[in-house]
């Protein structure tokens, strides 16, 4: 998906883990995911470099869809399809 | 499917590996694995109830050890303890203290450890967790 249409996605819910440092976001995530439904989409706000890599690969292990990530000033957001 | 299985032979009783091993507990967690954590020696030490929160001990490069411990401030890093409860509350961890372990810092019976301990246990045990595992860790 390109920038902007990631920026069009409705979410569902958004997680705000930029107060925390790896694996607080990880964690942050695991711990929503069960408060969505399956196709629905949360967002999970971070300033840590690590979580980049982390969500999309336990996105890969946990059978979620990651959709990308948009680059804000000073954090950034990944957004995953459950 | 089975969860996958991390056995960790937590032997540090210093806080910088201590913290580590919270990192790498709070990683289990977020991928469900089952995590055995077998402590050992040092470890028992800072297991005991009247150390957990007072032992500021660091393992390595202990000249910067200040601003270490000021950093995990400045990161709102959760205090090892306080990883380890998170690790338990969100997937399958038990932590088995060594008697021999507890012995050497006179702490006998699981009541003199913080309440994250499960039970006291041989050394068989860990062994035998250390076969079945997917992942062994030493720390």
């Amino acid at each position: 998906m390109t920038q902007e249409e990631l920026i069009a996605v409705a979410v569902d819910k958004s997680i705000d883990a930029r107060g925390t440092s790896c694996p607080g976001p990880l964690l942050a995530a695991k711990k929503a995911i069960g408060q969505i439904e399956k196709d629905q989409v949360m967002e999970v706000l971070s300033a840590d470099e690590g979580t980049k890599r982390d969500i999309p690969k336990w996105c890969g292990k946990k059978g979620f869809e990651y959709m990308g990530t948009i680059e804000e000033s000073g954090f950034f957001k990944i957004l995953l399809r459950k | 499917m089975e969860n996958k299985k991390l056995c960790l032979a937590l032997y540090t009783g210093s806080v910088d590996k201590l913290t580590a091993a919270g990192v790498i507990l709070g990683g289990a967690a977020a991928e469900d694995m089952d995590v055995e954590i077998y402590v050992l020696l040092q470890a028992a030490f800072a297991f005991k109830k009247e150390n957990a929160m007072t032992n500021d001990r660091v393992a390595e490069i202990t000249d910067k050890k200040d601003e270490f411990l000021a950093s995990l401030q400045r990161l709102s890093a959760p205090h090892w303890t306080q990883a380890f409860k998170t690790a338990k509350e969100m997937t399958n961890v038990k932590i088995h203290i060594c008697g021999f372990a507890g012995k050497v810092w006179h702490g006998d019976k699981l009541d003199d450890f913080i309440d994250l301990a499960d039970d006291i246990c041989g050394i068989g045990e860990y062994i035998s967790s250390a076969e079945e595992a997917d992942v062994n860790l030493f720390i």
